[in-house]
């Protein structure tokens, strides 16, 4: 059993030591995390009828909006967008912390990421893939959409490089690409681990992606190399998909919109639900899995810093919408902002103020941080508190704009829930596809981080592990 | 007139050349069997170019008001009517009911063709048999016959009058807008049978004593084009002052300057009040002078609850001005009406206005305005079995009468019922036979409609081929020849022909009479020139006894009710129209469905808000209703539409709201025998209910914006920089600053014709200094919140209707949206209600908000100064309604514009019908301006000021819209953009630079803006 004190660990193998207690030997995480694969139970299939309901859902009301026009939704004059541009950035924002966690955090070397990220990474595609159907939901013709993508014409005709929609195709579909590479590049050596173990057609599917891995140096070396390069390269991803779903609104004049706090305040938002909602995956997960050997309270103590932390950012943000609209002096501006606390909406803001401002703040409690059940309900009422944000944001800004006798109000329809609803499904549908296909925590990384003594000890070394535990990870 | 169409002449005057050519052209086009009727012009149909209008004049058959219109039809399809601007009623204008009356022409509820009841069911029926089977009833009932007519013209009534002198029988007329008190009073002040014509233009101080003449009084387009010159504020910075008395502000209240909220029934005391002052000093009351005596102001102030002093002084400046005092209206239709009409003439005599400004002349209201006696008689008749065969045609007394006037109980006792009605209504319902007349835009006909205008109705188009109509005229012609006793011509069009001859003769034409019949065809109206003024009419004395004291009121509720006609319906009879149906009513901004209005006090006092759906009560009947709250109406005063509650009518009107009438008694005011309307107490109670309103309002607050400012008359001509800045409660000076400093965005500028081009206007195809920029001013004092030009925008621009509850969704497609804003006066005003209306259209901003935000560009700036909508690029996202800072952008949440057959008929093949899924606002009718651009750059010419007309300015009675060029600086709106009212909303705080400019109502208090 190694300790975090042993002197011949590297700085990463003493802290992954410390974060994992129980993990003695490399074949566990193998065993540990390859099991997930295995033939699925009565709760997945539960789970996955579920969600695929969510999916039948959303495509049968999708479909029937399509069918019978956009007006089986709710909007209407003057709030334009509402429930499904509201979920559209609520997808996105849950799409930043994968990328958060496994670029930046590898970047930043972060001991604790190893067994989070690639939950964290799937919840990005999967959320990308989510969000990026909302823009489509959206439009009034979506037969029409792919207007906005610049493709050469004989009539030269082009989107308008001046609108922010168009930034946010290229915002959006430039994510999804390197997310998914990302994801796709990360997870090679342990689809390799997977065919190793898989027998029948699993083995050749698992054959087929890892591309045919097999953890020389040199792929090693490559793998290194490229994982830091796309590392490098999705960062400032990060930052600029919110930030370009923020200039949605904040590039309008609408007031309630019109403010350059606006992507900070969204970069900070986005991070903040996402992380949370890793929490919120990984604790069922981790249950099921019984992975509580990987995912630790160190682990759950981090992220629920890291929530802490933009919590107070973005309630600093709210705090600034509200001085700047009393400070400009401007009628629409004040009222507006007036009305977003007390006027038809003032539901919503205040779960807004209150799941994403007040709630968070229990986690200055170490007792709270270290508490799955607590950490599990926080985080629902953050991704409840995140979605109303947007929902503040969209639907009170647009009720309630410069032309007094055009106000009104918004009601979602049916449809329009329906579809909402839906997107989770679709959002598990995916995702609980990939706890069963794909190994959900990164068995290489972990190896990584756990202390190689274990090879000596055991001795039930089978020669088979396709990942050299001593692998170095970036050069 | 040469007829060729080639050569430079105005774009009216080719029009009416080829609207009376093709006329000949279409019709001789399609065989039918009408040919012989059309126009001898002798223009080949190989000249009727498809895709070129075809222009007809005619006269407007929705009302008494005989305004002359101009029917556009394309390929032979009628497909928006216009006001004829050489109609000495309309001027070119046309009320929201006129543009509507293409709904009715193309109603897919109309009856296909004639109809026999058998067994209950109507059952399809041959017109010979139809016929037949008339003139069997009509012989079979040996001269007990009875013909119930609605407003006709002279023409048609003669015809029937003859018929009726044939087959033995009489006629009695019902009109739910009749003014038979006014009528009474005329008689019995100056010994006139007629309701008088008013002369407005010419007045610089009115007083309405509740007449709506905005909305349905009399002659509401003429008369509210010429309240619109007279209290429109001129060059000098004169205006013409008006005051509204009354216990409710209808949409004419709203636009006085100064509301005395009287108590119902005051009025009399009132005018006799002012009488009795103005008659102290001029002695000219004649035999009323003893009244007056007895009618001192403080004797009125006592009645009314007014100060002695208002009255003294309302009747000094009523003295002191060229004056005018009109009212009460039907909606004042009391139990002691005449008197209170009396009143008014006695004022007006007094004052010297009789002669000028009160024309005693016969107009075509005169005819309508038959007394309910004469109905009440022939309902009598009818239930003692007096009545064999029953004709009703054009009017709905099973709708428009209170239950308690037993109409439908006599009715259905008749052995032989006819109606002639065109679309199905109650009193059809009922009827053995029905014999769809055709509409009048399908039919020939005249009007008289004040002196010396005799005007032509001219079919504009075939018979709707869905429909089998038969002029009724026509059938009553048949019917006699059937029934053994012919009445002279065989047709309609022969015996129009026929009077018209004495007329040729009468007026001494110099041409011939087919000459002359031609022209009159073309010009639409043959105007007679009669003396401006006359000899004023000397008070008689009375020989009836009146009471001019507050009228009895049935029952002991709370409140009067008050049962007034609608700007959109009338009494009912334009209720089956999607458009009337869809226009947010001017007052209270519902559509769709009834309300009751209340005072925000008197709902305190019940416990209810806006929506709570309240029982109102009357000792005739109940009713359950939305409250609507109002602060133009007092808070012992309730007042309910008339014309809703359909039951019976078409699919746009069954269902929607309640019937008024049903809370009335069946009562005739003594002597003129006129329909009470405001007799009845009504107590109101909460029922628990909510109903959603279907409303477009959001808040009559202009919440600080300086949205519709207005500007103190004494203001006026004192140079201020920036009087608009501080009203409108925003500087320039931040902006101006940021540029300073490097700037960002676009540079202010105020967007008069010295400020092209603009910075960013200089490159490519938006350089041409040659490119108009087309802009447009809107004087707020003129208008009057009338909504004509909201259906005018909805017929030229296809602008599809949506049905209530997408309406109250807020998804309605109206281009034009008429803001209504409530402003306070300052206390020292008896009614403290300032109501600012402002249509809000797209302004085609210079710098407009729309244009970036699109993805697709759909929404772009054209070189001329528009704000384009391209409607095939157009993908839907909204975000550029979204942007739009006056919510004007409405999109078309699915296909609206998938209307029955034959509805369809109306669109406008010059706009395209929009999908669902697209976005669509005001286009400054851009189809127009490039049809006058495309006939100037053939002709080789320029385009003159005041050529193209959108037609929101085309429609409007208040002559309030200016439509040009603003680069030039000739132009009247260049012109215009420089007067010292003039502001553009919103424009100092977000520098959207809009084409469309505002000019301030102008007040006679210094104005409460709200923006402080």
């Amino acid at each position: 059993m190694a300790t975090a004190t042993d002197a011949n660990l590297t700085e990463a193998q003493r802290r992954g030591a410390l974060a994992h207690p129980d993990v003695e030997l490399h074949e566990e995480v193998n065993r540990d995390i390859l099991k997930m694969l295995s033939a699925p139970g009565k709760g997945w299939w539960f789970l996955f009828f579920l969600a695929a309901s969510g999916v039948a859902l959303m495509f049968g009301s999708w479909g029937w909006q399509i069918y019978r026009g956009i007006g089986v939704s709710g909007l209407s004059s003057p709030v334009g967008w509402g429930a499904y541009i509201t979920t559209f950035v609520f997808w996105v924002g849950i799409a930043h912390s994968g990328t958060l966690i496994s670029a930046i955090l590898f970047l930043f070397r972060a001991p604790w990421r190893q067994s989070i990220y690639r939950m964290a990474e799937a919840m990005t595609v999967f959320g990308v893939m989510t969000a990026g159907l909302f823009p489509l939901i959206h439009v009034g013709r979506v037969w029409h959409a792919y207007w906005l993508i610049p493709y050469p014409n004989a009539r030269y005709l082009w989107p308008n490089f001046r609108s922010p929609l168009v930034w946010d195709v290229f915002a959006v579909t430039t994510y999804f690409t390197v997310s998914s590479v990302f994801f796709y590049l990360g997870m090679i050596p342990d689809m390799a681990a997977a065919r190793d173990k898989a027998t029948g057609f699993r083995r050749k599917l698992y054959r087929f992606i890892s591309m045919g891995w097999r953890g020389t140096d040199r792929q090693w070396h490559h793998f290194g190399k490229a994982y830091l390069f796309l590392a490098a390269l999705a960062t400032p991803l990060v930052l600029s998909v919110h930030s370009v779903v923020s200039w949605d609104f904040a590039m309008s004049i609408v007031p309630g919109w019109h403010a350059t706090v606006f992507a900070p305040y969204f970069v900070a938002g986005a991070i903040f639900s996402g992380v949370a909602m890793v929490i919120t995956l990984a604790v069922p997960i981790r249950k099921v899995f019984g992975l509580e050997a990987y995912l630790t309270t160190k682990h759950f103590d981090a992220m629920a810093k890291l929530v802490m932390l933009t919590s107070m950012i973005v309630f600093y943000a709210y705090l600034t919408e509200f001085f700047m609209a009393w400070y400009s002096g401007e009628p629409p501006e004040k009222q507006m902002f007036w009305n977003r606390l007390f006027g038809h909406y003032w539901w919503a803001t205040w779960i807004m103020l209150l799941c994403n401002g007040l709630v968070p703040m229990m986690l200055w409690f170490k007792r709270v941080r270290h508490s799955i059940p607590a950490l599990f309900a926080i985080t629902i009422f953050i991704n409840i508190g995140m979605w109303f944000e947007r929902f503040v944001i969209i639907v009170t800004s647009l009720s309630h704009e410069f032309a007094p006798f055009a106000w009104g109000v918004y009601r979602p329809s049916l449809t329009e829930m329906g579809i909402v609803i839906g997107s989770f499904g679709w959002f598990s549908f995916w995702f609980l596809l990939f706890i069963r296909l794909l190994p959900p925590v990164a068995i290489a990384e972990l190896k990584e981080v756990i202390p190689p003594q274990m090879r000596r000890k055991s001795g039930g070394h089978d020669g088979h592990d396709a990942v050299p535990a001593t692998a170095p990870a970036g050069d | 007139m040469s007829a060729d169409m080639s050569s430079g002449i105005k774009r009216r005057d080719f029009l009416k050349v080829v609207g009376v050519g093709g006329a000949g052209a279409a019709l001789t086009g399609c065989s039918t069997e009408s040919a012989e009727k059309l126009l001898p012009y002798v223009v080949p149909p190989e000249d009727i170019t498809p895709g070129v209008a075809t222009w007809y004049t005619s006269t407007c058959g929705d009302c008494t008001a005989g305004c002359g219109i101009w029917v556009r039809t394309r390929e032979g399809r009628a497909v928006k009517v216009e006001g004829n601007p050489n109609h000495p009623v309309s001027e070119g204008a046309l009320c929201q009911r006129g543009h509507a009356s293409l709904q009715h022409l193309y109603s897919p509820d109309r009856f296909t063709g004639p109809m026999q009841r058998v067994n209950g069911e109507l059952q399809p029926i041959s017109w010979d048999e139809a016929e037949v089977l008339l003139a069997q009833q009509i012989q079979g009932a040996a001269g007990n016959v009875l013909f119930i007519g609605g407003s006709m013209g002279p023409t048609m009534a003669d015809l029937v009058d003859q018929f009726l002198a044939s087959v033995g029988g009489s006629r009695v007329e019902w009109d739910g807008l009749a003014e038979a008190p006014l009528r009474e009073a005329t008689r019995i002040a100056f010994g006139s049978d007629v309701v008088p014509h008013y002369d407005f233009e010419s007045a610089d101080f009115i007083v309405s004593f509740g007449a709506d003449f905005i909305e349905t009084w009399i002659s509401p387009v003429a008369y509210q084009r010429g309240f619109a010159r007279a209290t429109g504020v001129d060059a000098e910075g004169n205006k013409g002052e008006f005051v509204y008395v009354g216990p409710r502000l209808n949409l004419t209240g709203q636009n006085a300057d100064e509301w005395v909220p009287i108590p119902a029934g005051g009025e009399a005391a009132i005018a006799l009040g002012m009488a009795s002052v103005i008659a102290g000093r001029n002695g000219n009351a004649g035999p009323y002078a003893q009244i007056l005596q007895a009618y001192s102001p403080e004797a009125a102030a006592e009645a009314t609850g007014l100060e002695a002093a208002t009255i003294r002084e309302l009747a000094d400046r009523f003295q002191n001005s060229p004056s005018l005092a009109v009212g009460p209206g039907v909606a004042g239709q009391h139990r002691n009406a005449t008197a209170a009409n009396l009143a008014i003439h006695i004022l007006n005599s007094v004052a010297g206005n009789v002669g000028t400004r009160v024309r005693l002349v016969e107009n075509a209201q005169s005819a309508a305005s038959r007394p309910y006696g004469e109905v009440e008689a022939a309902i009598r008749s009818m239930a003692s079995g007096g009545v064999g065969v029953v004709m009703v045609h054009g009017t709905n007394p099973a709708h428009g009468l209170p239950p308690a006037a037993g109409f439908d109980e006599a009715f259905a006792g008749v052995p032989f019922k006819v109606s002639f009605a065109s679309e199905p209504d109650e009193t059809a319902a009922m009827a053995d036979l029905i014999l769809p007349d055709r509409h009048f835009l399908e039919a020939w006909g005249d009007a008289s409609p004040r002196p010396g205008v005799y005007s032509l109705q001219q079919p504009a188009m075939e018979a709707v081929p869905h429909f089998d109509s038969k002029q009724t005229g026509d059938v009553l012609l048949s019917v006699a020849a059937r029934a053994g006793s012919p009445v002279g011509p065989a047709t309609t069009y022969d015996h129009l022909r026929n009077r018209w001859q004495a007329l040729h003769q009468s007026v001494g034409a110099a041409e011939d009479f087919d000459a002359w019949w031609r022209g009159a065809l073309k010009e639409g109206v043959v105007n007679v020139p009669v003396p401006a003024t006359e000899e004023p009419a000397a008070l008689r004395q009375p020989d009836a006894a009146l009471i001019f004291d507050q009228p009895a009121f049935d029952g002991d509720g709370e409140f009067v009710l008050m049962v007034y006609p609608s700007s959109r319906f009338g009494d009912g009879r334009h209720a089956n129209s999607a458009w009337m149906q869809e226009l947010p009513d001017p007052v209270s901004k519902i559509a769709w469905h009834g309300w009751v209005e209340i005072h925000p006090a008197a709902a305190e006092r019940l416990g209810v808000e806006k929506g709570d759906v309240v029982s109102v009560t009357s000792p005739h009947g109940s009713v359950d209703l939305p409250v609507f709250t109002y602060p133009g109406i007092r808070d012992d005063t309730v007042a309910i539409q008339m014309g809703m509650g359909r039951e019976n009518s078409g699919r746009y009107a069954n269902g929607n709201g309640v019937n008024a009438m049903t809370l009335l008694p069946a009562e005739a005011e003594q002597p003129s025998g006129g329909l009470v309307h405001l007799a009845t107490r009504v107590s109101v109670v909460p029922t628990g209910d909510v109903y959603r309103l279907a409303t477009i309002e959001g808040s009559d607050d202009q919440s600080k914006r300086g949205i519709a400012p207005a500007a103190y008359i004494g203001s006026l001509g004192q140079s201020e920089e920036e009087g608009y800045a501080e009203e409108g409660g925003y500087e320039k000076k931040p902006l101006e600053e940021m540029q300073m400093l490097g700037g960002f965005g676009a540079v202010q500028v105020d967007g008069k014709a010295k400020d092209w081009p603009l910075p960013g206007t200089d490159r490519g195809d938006y350089a041409d200094p040659e490119t108009p920029r087309w802009a447009m001013a809107i004087d707020l004092d003129k208008c009057t919140g009338c909504s004509a030009c909201i259906v005018a925008c909805q017929s030229e621009n296809n602008v599809a209707f949506v049905g209530e509850d997408q309406l109250r969704m807020g998804r309605d497609l109206a281009w034009i949206r008429l803001e209504r804003y409530y402003e306070t006066v300052d206390a020292s005003h008896a009614g403290t209600l300032d109501v600012r209306h402002l249509p809000m259209l797209c302004q085609h901003c210079n710098n407009a908000p729309c244009e970036p935000v699109c993805p697709v560009v759909a929404a772009y700036h054209t070189p001329d100064g528009l704000n384009g909508q391209v409607y095939n690029r157009c993908v839907g996202t909204r975000y550029c309604a979204n942007n739009c800072p006056y919510k004007v952008r409405v999109y078309n949440w699915y296909s609206y514009a998938d209307v029955p057959e034959p509805l369809n008929w109306q669109y406008n093949p010059d706009v395209t019908i929009r999908n669902t899924g697209i976005m669509e606002k005001c286009s400054f009718c851009v189809q127009r301006i490039r049809e006058v651009q495309n006939k100037a750059v053939v002709e080789g010419r320029a385009i003159a000021d005041g050529e193209v007309v959108p037609a929101c300015q085309q429609s409007c009675p208040a002559e309030a819209i200016v439509f040009g060029n603003i680069r030039d600086t000739s132009s009247r709106v260049a012109e215009l953009v420089e007067n010292e009212r003039t502001y553009r909303v919103l424009d100092k705080l977000i520098n959207t630079q809009p084409a469309v400019h505002y000019l301030k109502k102008v007040t006679f208090h210094e104005a409460e803006d709200g923006t402080h």
